[in-house]
């Protein structure tokens, strides 16, 4: 007799054919529940939720030029998207100036090149920062020089810093673990600048969220959901803990600054139950380890972006329904911002036709499903509340894990990390090879010949050189004596161990590149190479 | 890397550049003695780093080397780089089993008889 087959969730968790109110029977809602906008925040951080304002709609934009991403952030701002995020180019990412000879035909290519406050200036021309919020996504060092160049920009408006709204990403991840930057410096050296924007934005800009710790990334590379959120928590108290350390600042001033990024996956349920477990992991965490009182501190708050990984070049329409979908779960989630990629991302940067359906996705979402008008509208699903829990489950199991590998940062440079994460991929890889996970149009559903066309949007080749002239001009009008003097303060700030941030902010005034600032702290740390992974 | 394993898994030494300027990759190749350079590129500036790397290629005199691409390269792409001396480009979801095929049926033979 054949046995019944088991079906799981996409990271293994076994499925019921039907839940039932006995499979809830035993769970204590009050205690597990709450209600939204109350511990332990399962149902959402906010009581009303959409009901009283809508998730963010925030693309992530950037290319060519600042002027360029100045058009598309104008564009998308026209068109109804509520909230700002920049893009930068791999080589600004990396710390380099855009003529820097390591720096090679990528300018402009995957983001936009920013090598200075002018940059900045440019980018942001009469955008209203004061009234609509920007996520700086860009990651340590280079996190500390972009946000100060963004700080700067505000401040030449005349907005405070007191009321000035937005996120710097500063995830140590991205270039420790899923890429391998060039000349990169060690973790610990990382963990130690990103802190410094983290606590200097603490005390003086309130509404700037200095971190936004982003599992979307090591989600991208294969993980499975509960290990996202244990890799999202391990990698925020490793924020804490350092943060805590310098005994500067206590939790209910640290744990407000933090916030979030994650992955909306394709198994829409488990999705969904995940975005609802973070919250509690959240609570509990800050509550019980670090005796946090501020509600502030308690409640995750986070951007979702659509996941990338799940997007295929092969019948690349597709993609817009897929993106739809995963929009959804972040809403059913209870997402306070989304990022829905563009369904040519597969294939190269948005187009204005594809970013422009990205916006409308969420609109329609917002404005015509009507799963906004209820809070955590699953909350209560015999499924969905049994779900959430065993995801929770595992994921602490999982961050036991990252604990014993002596937390995260020493799980990084011991290549624990990217082991685990090789290992993901190469499951994950094979489970699509076999069509184990089915991926439409690539390994089920093929077709020989492609049935979309898409238009592709290509990079300007020019960009190196446009940058290369602004550089150039920018390092004859600037007054090079006050440059050298505020490099030469931030070297010494860097070595005393002070919080680097007012230095970096007056290099930044004083018109030093991206380049000049970050090879101080190449100078100071010295060049780090990660633990191969044969 | 689930490439770089299935090259393995079939018999073929592996070597992970990393990282690296188009110059760089094409020294590393020259150094280890490599009869294919695998290129994995998913920026999007990939028109203008795999000539840049063909253009190494040419100057060092090792064009002999067979020069596969993978990632995300747009289909009106392929036949460009083909043109320019790339002589295989695998798309997203390519099965590792054709690519090592095509590497064991190619490499070593470029430039013989031709």
């Amino acid at each position: 007799m054949a046995s019944e087959k088991i079906i799981t969730t996409m990271s293994g968790i076994p499925l019921k054919a039907v839940y039932t109110p006995e499979d809830v029977a035993q769970i204590n809602f009050a205690e597990i529940l709450g209600t939204p906008g109350s511990p332990p925040y399962t149902r959402g951080i906010y009581p009303q939720m959409y009901r009283e304002k809508q998730w963010t709609i925030r693309q992530f934009s950037g290319f060519t030029t600042p002027e360029e991403t100045n058009k598309r952030l104008k564009y998308e701002y026209q068109m109804g998207q509520t909230g700002l995020s920049v893009a930068f180019d791999a080589v600004t990412e990396n710390g380099l100036n855009s003529d820097d000879p390591r720096a090679q035909g990528d300018i402009g290519a995957g983001g936009v090149p920013t090598n200075s406050l002018a940059d900045m200036e440019t980018m942001f021309e009469g955008l209203p920062i004061d009234r609509v919020n920007t996520g700086v996504i860009g990651n340590p060092p280079a996190s500390l020089p972009l946000s100060a160049m963004y700080f700067a920009v505000a401040e030449k408006r005349g907005i405070p810093w007191r009321n000035l709204g937005g996120t710097t990403q500063n995830d140590i991840l991205l270039f420790t673990v899923c890429n391998t930057p060039i000349d990169q410096i060690p973790p610990r050296a990382l963990i130690r600048l990103s802190v410094d924007l983290v606590e200097w934005c603490a005390i003086n800009l309130p509404h700037w969220n200095p971190v936004s710790i982003a599992s979307y990334n090591y989600r991208e590379n294969g993980i499975n959901a509960y290990q996202e959120l244990a890799f999202l928590l391990a990698n925020a108290i490793a924020y804490l803990e350092e943060g805590l350390r310098r005994n500067r600042l206590t939790i209910d001033q640290l744990a407000p600054a933090i916030s979030f990024h994650l992955a909306a996956h394709n198994d829409f349920f488990e999705e969904i139950a995940k975005f609802r477990a973070a919250r509690r992991m959240w609570y509990r965490l800050t509550k019980e380890r670090y005796h946090a009182q501020n509600p502030r501190s308690q409640v995750l708050r986070f951007h979702v972006q659509t996941a990338g990984s799940t997007h295929t070049y092969q019948q690349p329409f597709n993609n817009i329904v897929r993106i739809a979908y995963q929009v959804l779960a972040a809403a059913l989630g209870g997402a306070q911002s989304i990022h829905a990629n563009s369904f040519d991302e597969a294939i190269c940067l948005p187009t204005e036709q594809s970013v422009l359906l990205s916006i409308r996705t969420q609109q329609i979402a917002q404005f015509e499903t009507n799963v906004s008008n209820v809070v955590d509208p699953l909350g209560g699903s015999f499924h969905v509340e049994c779900l959430t829990n065993e995801i929770e489950e595992r994921a602490w199991d999982y961050l036991k894990k990252i604990e014993n590998e002596g937390g995260l940062v020493t799980a990084i440079e011991s290549g624990w990390v990217h082991r685990e994460w090789r290992n993901a991929m190469e499951e994950y890889g094979r489970k699509v090879a076999s069509a184990e996970y089915p991926m439409v149009g690539v390994n089920c559903f093929q077709m020989e010949e492609e049935p979309y066309e898409c238009e592709v949007f290509r990079p300007d080749p020019h960009a190196g050189s446009i940058l290369a002239g602004k550089l150039e001009a920018l390092r004859r009008t600037r007054d090079q004596k006050v440059v050298s003097a505020a490099l030469e303060r931030l070297r010494q700030a860097s070595k005393a161990g002070e919080n680097v941030m007012p230095a970096v902010l007056e290099a930044v005034k004083a018109l030093a590149t991206l380049g000049e600032i970050i090879d101080i702290w190449r100078d100071l740390y010295s060049i780090w190479t990660p633990a191969v992974v044969r | 890397m689930v490439v770089g394993m299935a090259l393995r898994d079939a018999g073929m030494e592996v070597v992970y550049g990393g990282n690296q300027t188009p110059k760089g990759i094409v020294n590393t190749a020259i150094q280890e003695g490599v009869d294919v350079i695998g290129l994995s590129v998913y920026s999007a500036g990939h028109m203008r780093l795999i000539s840049e790397v063909i253009q190494n290629l040419k100057k060092e005199r090792v064009e002999d080397i067979l020069l596969v691409v993978g990632g995300i390269i747009p289909r009106v792409d392929i036949p460009v780089l083909k043109e320019a001396g790339v002589d295989e480009v695998f798309l997203p979801g390519a099965s590792p089993d054709k690519i090592v095929e095509f590497i064991k049926k190619n490499a070593g033979l470029k430039g013989e008889g031709k």
